[in-house]
């Protein structure tokens, strides 16, 4: 493949799932069993095209020199003032997470294996659709196809949840699709704004991310009253669209029921995936592009991400459902990025951006294995299930290791980003911020610290209960049982030979779950284990996007009070400097 | 395996097991009765390889005594497995701050941008060789009496492997050279802890005692995590050992051997204390000290190998070995390090007063060893050389015998049908005579009692109690023993390298003004210290026979859940008590007489600063206080005989006369319910609100927004087909429509 242009290639990944949309459908008359072959078929070539691009790119001059890889573009409207192109390419910000995007599209096929048989062409068809849509916002490289795609990738997911989810699903969907996308839309008149500041300026009409990028960083939108305050106007509206994608608390009520609702194929995209649009719209346009607006709301934001976190846990703690533990768990540990980002610490935000793929592998793990769970029993509630570990061993193992890696246990990928989001943090309290807000920051940045007790207690909380303790959930067979369970038939293939008291071990995982979790375990290990492997990509992209906030922050911090942050510093370690 | 070097041996120690556990983990079902053949290889692997190393090791500091006998040179060996993480120009240090120490290129650069960078480092040095060995070593014991003890459990191949994965990330823990990597392995084997404890996971106390220790280990974790936040902000890197930079300057880790022979280059004050608390708090949830020792009486509810080797022997001494190898940093700190001793010495004599009620025996051992572990907190509280090495020393002999017991309860719990209620059965010294004889070895070295090997450890940890307490009774040392030595009036810059910064520094750390007058480390406070350490030592031989006589005298009885095999233990599960019972017999008296260990632990880099090695004083053995210690144990004893030697176990029990205080102790002091009280319920409380303030406030608010359109929206009805796809197409639709106008607006 290394004939191919890296470009062509990026666009062979973007095409592949739109063809096998269409193949799912034609193939739809020939039952549910053609159709999610070919969707796992499809899933598993973008999934396989992907990496070998993630492989080329890693290997490539570009990203050594932290330029933009696989760069096409599609001039559209390109007369007089207009510049206006479709451009593709990824970057060390966007190259994990584009490959986490088609990853964990192969998760969400398999585990829709068993569970989806009505309807299975719209639904795998949707699903394809929704993939395509995730590759392209990162594959984008101007605002109207990072746009379109953004919203695109609302239209699959709400007919995901709306058709295919559980009994309150039509309520959820159009909470979802209409919450986010009321955000979405502030956010793109925030972009048009940008977009018609720069051309008033540059007199160009240009959508390109880096021709915005380095216009703004010529004539920055004025963060003054004569100006009209316009760049925190813009910023709030990115913000609106951005903090309710994340979710940031408050604005995450959606989310539970969402996630709640929706298929488990569903849910592992939308955990996985599209919570890390938000991030990664900050990220892309908020910080580079309006930092003096960016440093003002920054100790807030850091602020509502704590918040975050600790809320998020409290709630999770009385949770009845384990559906619902989880989408709560993901708002705090969304909370985490959001701390990360907002500290505008290099190391924080390196560990922010990769906390993004790390909740995305751990989320999306603990969500697919809930609907196993749900296939097998039919119930999601905490209280009627219990010692799964004795009926199905691996299932409960792998619980085991996405929850350890969810309550970021050293070692697995999880603690990687919470570690250096913290370490950062508490740089920033110490040394980065004026005398004023230092104590709020350390208290903050303790409190953080103090989320990872609170999530440990919510998740093994769980664990308990469901995995552990006697047997207790509804006897098999006990619903309709139309959906469950075929692994029956494959469970002796992988290790289950019982011993005598684990004879019952039946409930197993099947060839199709094994096959979408241990891609997953093993970016959980590598990541956790050498994660040098996926800082070293960002590291460049991310500091370059971050460094324009953290200069006009530190310029805040200097102008707001003492120069003698240092000093002060100084004196806290030594009580009584005497010369 | 002359011909390997040294780094590639102690990258063995923990890799041995590592491949043990992993091969158990994917062969265990095959192996069926057979699975503890990779662990227990890989783990006689390991320990051959780490006694071979603690030889080696020991060769290269050289002997005690003899035409050698020269001041000790600090010896230690670095190995870079890889590089975990890096962050280029994460962190510039402020000026003055101790990251930029003199004498470096990050102060030649003043204040030049470094970079966050961890390296899986693994380091030998006497004090890593001897916990490798000991880890190993017992690891092996257990192991063995593992396969006897777990025979016939369906988890078989599943503890093998988890046993395998703890010898694996102890011996990382100790071996590692870096902050970070501590901590990495420090949550690692609360894991293995946690997968153990909750071993027999279908019992719902199991499960829950798996959770709590976990939960309240967290708690400990967040006392490292922010202490290590503290050390990277404070000095600028988390390694251990000083790394040679490409450009050929050394940049000084936080434990190297650069800092230590500087003496300003600890920080103490405010931050120093900070860290060194944090690092307390830390060590306290893994040790089981106060207020955190909550969770290592439930823990007894896992397989009792485990609670042998993780509960007892091993990863419970990760936090003396936390504290001792941050040594240095406790110098500077002297009121950090009387919390150390106040911690430990309160811990082991409440823990010692609750043991004394317990009628599981394997509780009892629990608490026993909570007490102990105080024991080596105030040992190492201290802030001597002799009260770091006799904290280890201990630490060495209690991982002998302790382990030697909790076998021994394991043998006897294996006998009765699973019963470790002491109230049931009684006599079985008939029964079983091996095992009776053993735990009886290991109870007179646990109870103090000469010349078993808990006896000389214990003696040593008074003798520094005592010097500390009345430091004009040991002679002319004691005015080098105030643990201030951070404030010693040297002239700036006297004794150190050249170069301004580095005067400045030293001024601002050591004039005599900067150092406020301690607080805690005072004479007074280590008199007290030392008496409750003596009380503390009667509490230990009277709770350690009550145990022995309710258990192995008195009239023959079996719980019926015996049956009628009530049997000797197999050779299997003897043979290690045997073997355990030597060391815990004649280490300590060995070990005293030779001072091989304590020789050999001052050439740990830690223990080599010039801070630590002032307060060296001459190797003695203190007649007056080895009598106190065996009157104390002497009494325990005689009241335990007379309460218990003989009786019936089930009988009225001599402790009635405690009255009330029989019932406080026996419910542990009410700690549990004092925490679910003040904190547990709270919590669960306040999440119960967020939870409601979740639904009827926040998301109350989203849907009356939500309502408002559609009641304002009677005049657009007819607009309102519901179809969502359409209202997303007007949406963008609109805003394009805005976007040309203004886009043409802006051209003409």
């Amino acid at each position: 493949m290394n004939g191919l242009t890296p470009g062509m290639h990026l666009v062979l990944v973007l095409v592949t799932p739109l063809v096998g949309a269409v193949v799912a459908w034609v193939l739809g008359s020939r039952g549910y069993a053609a159709v999610r072959q070919s969707a796992a078929v499809t899933a598993l070539l973008t999934l396989m095209a992907a990496g070998w691009l993630v492989v080329r790119y890693l290997a490539s001059p570009e990203a050594a020199a932290g330029q933009p890889y696989a760069v096409l573009t599609l001039p559209w409207l390109v007369d007089g003032m207009f510049d206006v192109r479709l451009s593709l390419g990824l970057d060390g910000l966007s190259i994990w997470l584009f490959g986490l995007s088609a990853l964990l599209s192969l998760t969400a096929v398999l585990v829709s294996w068993e569970a989806i048989k009505e309807r299975p062409v719209g639904f795998y068809v949707l699903l394809l659709v929704l993939e395509a849509a995730m590759l392209g916002v990162f594959a984008a490289r101007d605002v109207i196809l990072f746009y379109v795609c953004f919203e695109f990738t609302l239209v699959p997911l709400f007919f995901l949840i709306g058709i295919w989810g559980h009994d309150e699903r039509r309520k959820a969907a159009i909470k979802f699709f209409l919450y986010t996308l009321a955000g979405s839309v502030l956010a793109f008149l925030g972009l048009l704004t940008i977009v018609l500041w720069n051309a008033s300026h540059t007199g160009t009409v240009t959508f390109d991310i880096d021709a915005l990028t380095a216009g703004l960083a010529a004539h920055p939108l004025p963060m003054n009253a004569e100006g009209g305050w316009l760049q925190m106007i813009v910023f709030l509206a990115l913000f609106a669209g951005f903090a309710i994608k994340v979710p940031i608390v408050p604005f995450h009520t959606w989310l539970p029921l969402a996630h709640v609702e929706a298929p488990t194929g569903g849910s592992v995209d939308l955990a996985g995936i599209l919570l890390k649009l938000g991030i990664y719209g900050f990220l892309r346009f908020s910080l580079p592009m309006l930092p003096d607006a960016t440093a003002l709301a920054a100790p807030w934001i850091f602020g509502l991400g704590v918040a975050g976190i600790v809320y998020g846990a409290l709630v999770a703690l009385v949770q009845t459902d384990l559906k619902r533990l989880i989408a709560y768990s993901s708002v705090s540990h969304m909370g985490y990025c959001v701390m990360g980002l907002f500290a505008l610490e290099p190391v924080a935000v390196e560990g922010a951006t990769l906390q993004l793929v790390n909740h995305g592998l751990s989320s999306a793990g603990l969500f697919a294995l809930v609907g196993m769970i749900y296939e097998r029993y039919h119930t999601r509630n905490i209280a009627s299930l219990g010692g799964i570990a004795s009926k199905a061993p691996w299932l409960a193992a792998l619980f085991m290791l996405f929850t350890f890696s969810s309550i970021g246990l050293p070692g697995l990928n999880g603690f990687v980003g919470e570690f250096m989001i913290l370490a950062g943090s508490f740089q920033r309290a110490w040394g980065g911020v004026s005398a004023a807000w230092r104590t709020a920051y350390l208290v903050m940045a303790c409190l953080g610290v103090a989320g990872v007790v609170l999530g440990a207690w919510y998740m093994l909380w769980a664990v308990e209960r469901v995995l552990f303790g006697p047997s207790r959930e509804p006897p098999k067979g006990a619903g309709s049982g139309h959906t469950h369970n075929s692994g029956h038939d494959h469970s002796h293939d992988h290790g289950a030979h019982g011993h005598a008291a684990h004879a019952a071990a039946t409930d197993d995982l099947a060839w199709h779950e094994l096959a979408a979790l241990l891609p997953l375990v093993v970016f959980v290990f590598w990541i956790g284990l050498v994660p040098a492997t996926f800082l070293g990509p960002t590291a460049g992209a991310v500091r370059g996007i971050m460094q324009p906030s953290a200069q006009a922050f530190a310029a805040r911090m200097e102008e707001a009070a003492v120069p003698a942050a240092a000093a002060d510093f100084v004196s806290l370690q030594y009580p009584t400097p005497t010369p | 395996m002359q011909s390997l070097s040294p780094a590639t041996l102690l990258v063995l120690v923990p890799l041995l097991p590592l491949a043990g556990a992993v091969l158990t983990l994917l062969l265990g079902r095959l192996l069926g009765s057979r699975a503890h053949l990779p662990a227990i290889a890989g783990i006689a692997a390991a320990a051959a390889v780490a006694v071979t190393l603690l030889l080696g090791t020991s060769n290269q500091v050289g002997s005690a005594h003899g035409p050698h006998a020269e001041p000790v040179r600090p010896v230690e060996m670095i190995t870079t497995l890889w590089q975990w993480a890096s962050v280029q120009d994460a962190y510039v240090p402020p000026e003055g701050s101790a990251a930029a120490l003199p004498g470096t290129a990050v102060s030649g650069a003043g204040g030049a941008a470094r970079a966050f960078t961890i390296p899986v480092a693994l380091r030998l040095d006497p004090l890593t060789a001897t916990l490798l060995a000991i880890i190993t070593c017992i690891g092996l014991v257990v192991a063995v009496y593992s396969v006897g003890y777990m025979h016939h459990d369906p988890g078989y191949p599943r503890f093998f492997a988890v046993f395998s994965l703890f010898v694996f990330s102890m011996s990382m823990l100790v071996a590692a050279s870096n902050f970070l990597v501590v901590y990495v392995f420090w949550e690692a084997v609360g894991a293995c802890s946690y997968l153990l404890i909750g071993f027999w996971f279908t019992k719902p106390e199991a499960a829950r005692a798996a959770k709590k220790a976990f939960l309240v280990n967290r708690v400990g974790d967040f006392g490292l995590a922010i202490a290590t936040f503290l050390l990277w902000m404070t000095y600028g890197t988390l390694d251990f050992h000083d790394t040679l930079s490409p450009d050929g300057t050394i940049l000084p880790g936080i434990l190297g051997q650069t800092r230590l022979a500087d003496a300003g280059g600890i920080v103490g004050g405010a931050v120093g204390t900070a860290i060194c608390l944090c690092l307390l708090l830390a060590a306290c949830g893994k040790s089981a000290q106060m207020p955190l020792h909550v969770w290592l009486p439930d823990a007894m509810e896992g397989p009792t190998p485990a609670s042998a080797l993780i509960h007892a022997a091993t990863m419970v001494t990760a936090g003396i070995y936390l504290v001792a190898r941050s040594a240095p940093l406790f110098m500077a700190c002297p009121d950090a390090l009387a919390a150390v001793s106040i911690v430990g010495a309160t811990t082991a004599l409440v823990a010692g007063l609750i043991a004394t009620v317990q009628n599981d025996l394997k509780r009892v051992l629990a608490y026993s060893t909570i007490s102990q572990l105080g024991y080596m907190f105030a040992s190492l509280g201290t802030g001597t050389l002799l009260g770091f090495t006799a904290a280890i020393f201990h630490l060495v002999t209690h991982a002998f015998f302790k382990a030697l017991l909790f076998l021994g309860a394991g043998s006897v719990m294996h006998s009765m049908g699973g019963v470790i209620d002491m109230r049931r059965f009684g006599g079985l010294r008939r029964i079983m005579p091996i095992t009776a004889a053993t735990f009886l070895v290991g109870g007179l070295a646990l109870a103090g009692v000469a010349p078993f090997s808990g006896f000389f450890s214990k003696d040593e940890i008074l003798a520094t109690l005592h010097a500390k307490g009345w430091p004009n009774a040991h002679g002319e040392h004691h005015d080098a023993a105030p643990a201030s030595h951070a404030s010693l009036p040297l002239p700036p810059g006297e004794g150190r390298g050249e170069g301004a910064p580095a005067t400045r520094l030293a001024s601002l750390t050591r004039s005599p003004a900067a150092a406020p007058p301690a607080v805690l480390d005072t004479p007074e406070t280590f008199r007290v210290l030392f008496w409750m350490s003596l009380v503390t030592a009667g509490l230990t031989a009277f709770y350690t026979f009550r145990a022995v006589f309710m258990t192995f005298t008195g009239p023959i009885r079996v719980p019926e859940e015996a049956g009628h095999h009530a049997h000797e233990s197999p050779p299997v599960m003897a043979l290690p008590l045997i073997i355990l019972a030597v060391p815990s017999a004649i280490a300590g008296w060995w070990l005293f007489s030779s001072q091989w260990l304590a020789h050999f632990l001052t050439a740990t880099p830690s223990f080599s600063a010039p801070a630590v090695t002032a307060t060296a004083v001459p190797h003695a053995f203190h007649m007056d206080l080895a009598i106190q210690g065996t009157l104390a144990a002497a009494i325990g004893i005689v009241i335990a005989a007379i309460g218990h030697l003989g009786r019936r176990s089930d009988g009225p029990q001599m402790e009635r006369f405690l009255g009330p205080l029989q019932t406080f102790f026996a419910n542990r002091c009410y700690i549990d319910q004092l925490y679910a009280g003040l904190i547990v319920r709270p919590l669960e409380g306040l999440a119960l609100l967020a939870a409601l303030f979740d639904r009827f406030v926040i998301d109350g608010l989203v849907n009356g927004v939500a309502r408002l359109p559609a009641a304002l929206g009677g005049v657009v009805r007819r607009l309102q087909t519901g179809l969502l796809q359409r209202y997303a197409l007007a949406g963008v639709m609109g805003v394009l429509a805005i976007v040309f106008v203004l886009a043409w607006r802006l051209r003409g």
